[in-house]
């Protein structure tokens, strides 16, 4: 099952807006999940954080418009830690067409505002397995 | 007996014999299986009578607009006499790129200004700060120096409309207040003829918006009273703070507890200012607020009502405000951002409407009209346009403006109203009883309230007991892709640093280092920043370093986490 799986939850960069991040980080912990929500920081305290804690999912939250800049870095980032097998999330206010551009630089999904806490579990779930 | 009573007690018990009879034979099984609730909670019966408001005595608990308590007005024409400022945001780009909005908006009959920062700008770091990347024109203009107020305020006439400049945290607010002042300074226009607002609320800094570096509450409270204290004595047309309960609800709070947050920051701003040596009614009338209406339509309504009732009540009772001016609540109304989806953003057309129209109910000095696009991006030039639209719609076409507070005496928006006004002086004094709101917030209390909230709010989305149209209700078989265009913003980083580089090479050194060192000693002491903090914007020091030299005088202060 779920007990094992640890997520490391960051709002990302100067974004302010943390209501989604804290609620998510709740919901996620409801499913069994133990999740770390470091709140503000920039993608090399992220990734810092992701190692200390063994992390195997990294969710990123930002309404702020960076995600195209700070999130490929992420993934960058954990690339060179050779940790590329942590799965890299994000979700908030992302357009559409921004989507395709961070899948290819490596995020695995985009959950945006209207997401379902049952989907992301169960994202998770198969590709954490 | 009371003759200020609406309903004197015979009629009362006639009513309510009738009332159960009707029960009894008309109505009889038929209200419904649940308890219905509002928003906030406030059981709704399913019939409003004379009798939920047998005791409510009018003329001191509703009276007439314009006059104590305030409840139906704070003027007594309301419309008739200025219609509430069309005060679309712009902001986005360099301080260029949002000139031209500004531009637009006012050609297409906008009557106010009303600014949104980018998020280094909001947060106090310059566009050319390592933490601002990715992020600089975004959501907000790029605001970095005196220079750039000035290019975002060229061929405005300061001295002829207003400007809300949404500063968000004190810290900034002193920054983005001094260029503004100093910028009118140059032109020229006396001080007395700035009008505008501010938001300026230490909230903002350390509770609703989370960010890798914040200064501790008490000093960013501290920095909200200057900026407050140096506006009642030189902008006597400047509103320097906004209290702002829209942001509490967007990050999670009931309607209650959005204004008696606010008003609870009122009471310790107000506090600190008399303990200062300042008269209540030297800076009270300039105070403003700023509401988030939701899609509760009768609750918000009732929430605008409750709120001026509760303020006065403050203003007179606690404060002894001899002038009436410094018991009236204006505010600003922002639709709700929190309620728009990105499924099917057109519907949201029809959300911000409803929105708009309880403002109008509830009587707000200006309003925003959220834009369609809202769940995407910062709005597109359309989708601006529609807001506007909204609002003119709503002025000009519906004829709600043209009579004082329509609702009163409706007896459900009245119950409602009491109902609000007692949950909210329950929810001050909670807090209150927790040693009050810097304490609430220092202690994490306020954010745990918050969090909490947005939490169950989001459990009641995922398992449906909170409906979303298109969201988990009448949900769309077939998925449907967004067919709106998303703005695009301009690029801004690269030019921001070359004006920031051409800034340092051409300001006077000597100038900008006294300036800086001159703050700097000054944060440790008992005065008023403000005069300090405008030497150092006219000696082009940016932002980014009055702000850099706050976090080194005041310190860093750690979030609440979850």
């Amino acid at each position: 099952m779920s007990q094992n799986i640890k997520v490391v939850m960051a709002k990302l960069g100067l974004d302010i807006h943390w209501r989604g991040a804290v609620a998510l980080t709740r919901l996620l912990r409801d499913q069994g999940m133990e999740v770390v929500y470091l709140g503000n920081q920039f993608p090399e305290s992220i990734v810092r954080a992701a190692i200390q804690e063994g992390a195997d999912v990294v969710g990123l939250s930002t309404l702020g418009g960076n995600h195209l800049t700070l999130g490929p870095r992420v993934v960058e980032l954990l690339k060179k830690e050779g940790m590329e097998e942590v799965l890299v999330l994000m979700g908030g206010v992302i357009p559409p067409e921004d989507i395709p551009k961070l899948k290819e630089a490596g995020i695995a999904e985009v959950f945006g505002p209207e997401s379902r806490i049952e989907d992301i579990t169960a994202f998770i779930r198969e590709k954490v397995a | 007996m009371d003759y200020s009573k609406l309903f004197d007690s015979k009629t009362l018990e006639k009513l309510k014999s009738v009332r159960e009879k009707w029960e009894k034979e008309t109505l009889k099984d038929k209200a419904g299986e649940e308890t219905y609730y509002t928003e906030s909670g406030i059981p709704i019966d399913i019939l409003y009578t004379p009798e939920q408001l047998a005791d409510l005595d009018y003329m001191s608990e509703i009276g007439f607009p314009g006059q104590p308590p305030f409840v139906r007005g704070v003027y007594p024409n309301m419309y008739r006499g200025r219609l509430f400022t069309l005060r679309q945001l712009s902001g986005f780009g360099g301080p260029e790129d949002c000139n031209e909005r500004i531009k637009f908006l006012l050609d297409k009959g906008a009557t106010g200004i009303n600014i949104v920062f980018d998020l280094p700008t909001i947060r106090g770091y310059d566009s050319d700060d390592r933490r601002a990347e990715g992020n600089v024109g975004i959501c907000g203009v790029a605001i970095d120096s005196l220079a750039d107020m000035e290019s975002l305020f060229d061929e405005i006439p300061l001295d002829e409309l207003t400007s809300s400049v949404v500063t968000h945290l004190p810290s900034t607010t002193v920054v983005l207040l001094a260029m503004y002042t100093v910028m009118a300074e140059k032109r020229k226009i006396p001080l007395e003829k700035l009008g505008g607002t501010t938001q300026n609320d230490f909230l903002m800094e350390t509770t609703i918006g989370s960010a890798p570096e914040i200064i501790p509450p008490d000093k960013s409270f501290k920095l909200q009273c200057d900026a407050i204290e140096y506006a009642a004595k030189n902008l006597p047309r400047w509103n320097p703070v906004s209290y702002n309960g829209y942001n509490l609800r967007e990050a999670g709070t009931t309607a209650v507890q959005e204004v008696a947050i606010a008003l609870a920051n009122c009471i310790a701003t107000t506090e600190e200012l008399v303990k200062r040596g300042n008269n209540v009614d030297d800076f009270a009338r300039r105070m403003s607020f700023f509401w988030d209406l939701c899609n509760d339509f009768f609750e918000e309504i009732a929430k605008c009502r409750a709120s001026r009732l509760v303020y006065q009540e403050i203003m007179r009772e606690r404060f002894k405000a001899q002038n009436t001016k410094s018991q009236l609540m204006r505010f600003h109304v922002q639709t709700a951002g929190n309620t728009l989806t990105a499924v099917e953003p057109l519907n949201n057309i029809a959300r911000s409407a409803v929105q708009g129209l309880a403002a109008i109910l509830g009587g707000c000095q200006s309003l925003h009209v959220d834009s369609y696009d809202e769940a995407y991006s910062a709005p597109t030039e359309e989708a601006a346009l529609v807001s506007l639209r909204t609002q003119q719609i709503l002025q000009v076409e519906t004829n709600v403006v043209n009579t004082v507070d329509p609702l009163a005496g409706s007896y459900y928006v009245e119950s409602l109203t009491r109902e609000m006004a007692r949950k909210i002086r329950d929810y001050i004094k909670t807090i209150e009883d927790r040693g009050g709101l810097i304490k609430a917030a220092e202690s994490g209390w306020l954010h745990r309230e918050i969090s909490d909230f947005a939490y169950h709010q989001q459990k009641q989305v995922e398992n449906g007991e909170r409906k979303i149209v298109g969201v988990n209700y009448f949900v769309s078989e077939k998925k449907q892709e967004s067919k709106i265009d998303v703005f695009r913003y301009p690029e801004t980083e690269a030019s921001q640093k070359d004006k920031l580089a051409k800034l340092k090479m051409e300001r006077n050194r000597e100038n900008h280092e006294k300036s800086l060192a001159v703050l700097r000693e000054k944060c440790s002491s008992e005065e008023n920043i403000m005069p300090y903090v405008k030497d150092a914007v006219e000696a082009y020091a940016t932002l980014g370093e009055i702000q850099e030299v706050f976090r080194e005088e005041f310190g860093l202060w750690q979030f609440p986490l979850v």
